[in-house]
């Protein structure tokens, strides 16, 4: 007994200094910013009780309607693509090839690249005559050498395995060694039709998509909480190649726990490599979806830096999200800070992230895990 | 008396060597580099005698969200920048000392004590202050066989030269124009438009300032002006450092820059062009030195504004290239008149401070965000996305909802 209580207290004094941190920093901290959502304090002169004022006015501000679909939008949409993305490259990167620890490097850079910098480079890509849309034009300027190019190799397969099934030789129409030989003519043959002049790019105008400096949504004209503005979802895509490698090493670390048997037992019983994905490595990594979805749902829903770092290049309203309004309402332009409105929206932005982890928690669960 | 308090106050430090240290807060950037060599050069040996020393704190990002907390956590310093834009609300926020009968104000130009002034007292003493000016590339111009541009342009004209330059190549372009009211309310203000009526109400649906959009925009869309970013520049200075463009309007701030970014690159300034309203536009920026109404060092914190702004350290800045003198005894500078295009430009853009419709660059209790939906507009209408007419119907719309959530 007498050990067991002097455990306990050795345990305390060891929490204590985080304790001590978390109960000023956080609870302290969280319970003022309560406080103050119900009042009209702005930094300067006493708060003053103004009740639920606050909330209702958040619904009522037009800025505030646009982050929350701007939020929720930005979630769902990059929690999707990147828990898909980051399982796939998770079970790419876990064949035994030679090399793979450089394509392992390699595919996590971006994820301890700075996020400042990484916005920085994208801002400069998703201008007018940016990367992107030179991109664009590119492919459009090749797709007659692209489709001259394909158009021959599918000749030349045809004919290889035709002839091969003449001669009663067994041959797949994707015959790997056939197709080797296919592709490397059709190179030569392209090549030397576009040398002789035969075959040009094509003159295309150039690709003028406005990637930034627009209100414009995806689609367009949809009803106004299905609309994607075009700048969100250049901050989506940014967003997407950011963090898919940290939950791609979440992933593969559970796939290094998947039995090698379960796949031996599939390939005898006759499963495709895709079927094997889909019925084996995806419930084996369940429990680490979970955390993915979990982490991926909160880091949206907060999204910030990048919001920040996007600026004046794009229209506040269509890249505004809820993490970024706290802030706006806060500093306004030269105005006094909207301490109570601020931490109203930051209240709701606590409560909504709780509500949908909640929820995910509730939809994973269900399905035994 | 103030007189006979500094020099107690003196004489009480060197009989107690009681050392008063002074915090300022300003801009980050080369600011704090200029206040060290302001000191080391000027004003430094002066204070220390008197026992006073100096701190400069940069606060680098957003210097307004900075400058907030600072104020309200009670941890600013005893003497602060306040930016002309964001001067009504950092007064609102009682934490400036009001100057009235501790610092004469006489001395300086009236429109930028008129900034800093609320309910009739004065916040803040201008440090300097900036217009804008047309900058342009001279070997471009010749090249192009177009007449640079001069004082006597008019809109028509100017854009005419625009155009002429525009023809030489694919990838010159005539001027760099960006999309923020920042640069072209001062057209605006040519036309005739004025920020706030009669009545305090921002009308963009007049037909002075549809007039000043329908121009200003065209020649971005008719391709004899560019925005800075469609050539992946951030600012006006960027693109014209570039030496594809005939022509950038910016302040003073862009000698430094060409200094250093473009030090080949053969530049002249002329004034702003001449708008329908027959006078030219303009706009007054301008940042003033502030005192902490908390402060506990007042009377040392005073002295080192008056140091600040002295005639001494005035002339300093404006022989760097770095800004104009706020006082108006500095007007008749030698300096203006020495012939160099830096001189000729410091001489123009303090010239444009009393030329035609001058508004300094401030939006009443709104602060930056009054220009927000203004920008916007501008962006739609130059990128093809809407009509000048819908732009500014919605940017009216905005800026009304704007306006009212802030009164």
């Amino acid at each position: 007994m007498g050990t067991k209580r002097a455990d306990a207290v050795a345990a305390y004094l060891f929490l204590l200094p985080f304790l001590a941190l978390l109960t000023i920093f956080f609870l302290y901290a969280s319970a003022r910013a309560v406080y103050f959502s119900f009042t009209d304090y702005d930094l300067f002169r006493p708060p003053n009780w103004v009740g639920l004022r606050n909330y209702v006015d958040l619904f009522n501000d037009a800025l505030f309607l646009s982050a929350l679909r701007n939020s929720i939008l930005f979630a769902i949409i990059v929690t999707a693509v990147q828990t898909f993305l980051a399982l796939v490259m998770a079970a790419v990167l876990n064949q035994r090839v030679r090399g793979i620890g450089f394509f392992r490097a390699a595919f996590y850079m971006p994820s301890i690249t700075s996020s400042v910098v990484i916005t920085l480079i994208f801002l400069w890509m998703f201008q007018r005559r940016g990367l992107i849309n030179y991109l664009g034009e590119t492919v459009q300027r090749s797709v007659p050498i692209v489709l001259a190019f394909a158009a021959i190799v599918v000749a030349l397969q045809v004919a290889q395995v035709a002839w091969e099934r003449r001669r009663r030789l067994p041959a797949a129409w994707t015959d790997p060694a056939l197709l080797v030989v296919s592709l490397l003519v059709a190179g030569g043959a392209t090549w030397l039709l576009v040398t002789t002049g035969v075959l040009s790019a094509r003159e295309v105008p150039p690709v003028d998509f406005i990637w930034l400096q627009t209100r414009d949504t995806i689609p367009s004209g949809a009803p106004f909480w299905l609309a994607v503005p075009i700048p969100l979802a250049a901050i989506m895509i940014q967003n997407v190649f950011t963090t898919i490698p940290t939950f791609m090493l979440m992933y593969l670390a559970a796939l290094q726990d998947v039995p090698k048997s379960l796949y031996e037992a599939a390939a005898i019983d006759g499963a495709n490599a895709t079927a094997q994905f889909f019925r084996i490595t995806i419930p084996s990594v369940a429990p680490v979806t979970f955390l993915v979805l979990t982490l991926s749902m909160i880091g949206t829903l907060q999204m910030f830096d990048q919001v920040a770092i996007f600026g004046d290049a794009a229209p506040l309203r269509s890249v505004v999200t809820l993490a970024y309004f706290v802030y706006n309402r806060m500093f306004p332009g030269a105005q006094t800070p909207e301490v109570g409105f601020a931490a109203a929206g930051a209240m709701f932005l606590a409560v909504l992230t709780l509500v949908v982890v909640l929820l995910q928690r509730r939809l994973v669960r269900s399905e035994g895990y | 008396m103030q007189r006979i308090l500094i020099s107690i106050l003196a004489l009480s430090i060197v009989g107690g060597a009681l050392a008063q240290q002074i915090r300022i807060m300003g801009y980050g950037g080369q600011d704090p580099a200029i206040l060290v060599r302001l000191l080391d050069e000027v004003i430094g040996a002066e204070l220390a005698a008197e026992g006073i020393t100096l701190s400069y704190e940069p606060l680098e990002g957003d210097f307004n969200a900075a400058l907030f907390n600072a104020l309200s956590a009670g941890t600013a310093g005893d003497i602060f920048y306040i930016p002309v834009e964001t001067a009504p609300g950092i007064i609102a926020t009682g934490k400036v000392l009001p100057l009235d009968g501790l610092i004469d104000t006489s001395p300086f130009i009236d429109s930028l004590v008129e900034a800093y002034t609320v309910d009739g007292s004065v916040y803040g003493i201008a440090k300097d202050f900036n217009t804008l000016a047309v900058f342009y590339n001279i070997d471009l111009f010749l090249e192009a066989g177009v007449d640079v541009p001069d004082e006597h342009d008019t809109w028509e004209t100017f854009a005419d030269k625009l155009r002429g330059v525009d023809a030489l190549d694919d990838d010159v372009y005539g001027a760099c124009l960006p999309a923020g009211f920042d640069r072209f309310g001062a057209f605006a203000f040519a036309a005739g438009w004025d920020t706030f009526d009669e009545a305090g109400v921002s009308n963009l649906l007049d037909p002075a300032f549809v007039e000043a959009v329908t121009w200003y925009t065209d020649l971005v869309r008719e391709g004899a002006a560019i925005q800075p970013s469609d050539i992946g520049q951030g600012w006006t200075g960027g693109c014209f450092a570039t030496d594809d463009v005939g022509v950038a309007i910016e302040g003073a701030w862009m000698l430094g820059f060409l200094r250093n970014e473009a030090p080949n690159l053969q530049y002249g300034t002329t004034f702003m062009p001449i708008g329908p309203s027959g006078e030219r536009g303009n706009f007054l920026y301008t940042v003033a030195y502030g005192i902490n109404a908390d402060s506990p060092h007042r009377d040392a914190a005073l002295r080192v504004l008056e140091a600040l702004t002295s005639p001494e350290a005035q002339q300093w800045v404006l022989e760097q290239g770095l800004a104009i003198p706020s006082r108006t005894e500095l007007a008749d500078n030698p300096f203006f008149l020495e012939g160099t295009p830096e001189a000729t430009a410091n001489a123009i853009v303090f010239e444009g401070a009393a030329d035609g419709n001058v508004l300094g660059f401030q939006f009443g209790n709104i602060g930056t965000d009054w220009m927000t939906p203004i920008n916007d507009a501008l962006v739609a209408i130059m990128t093809g996305q809407a009509s000048v007419d819908e732009a500014l119907t919605e940017a009216q719309r905005d800026l009304t909802a704007l306006t009212q959530r802030a009164r």
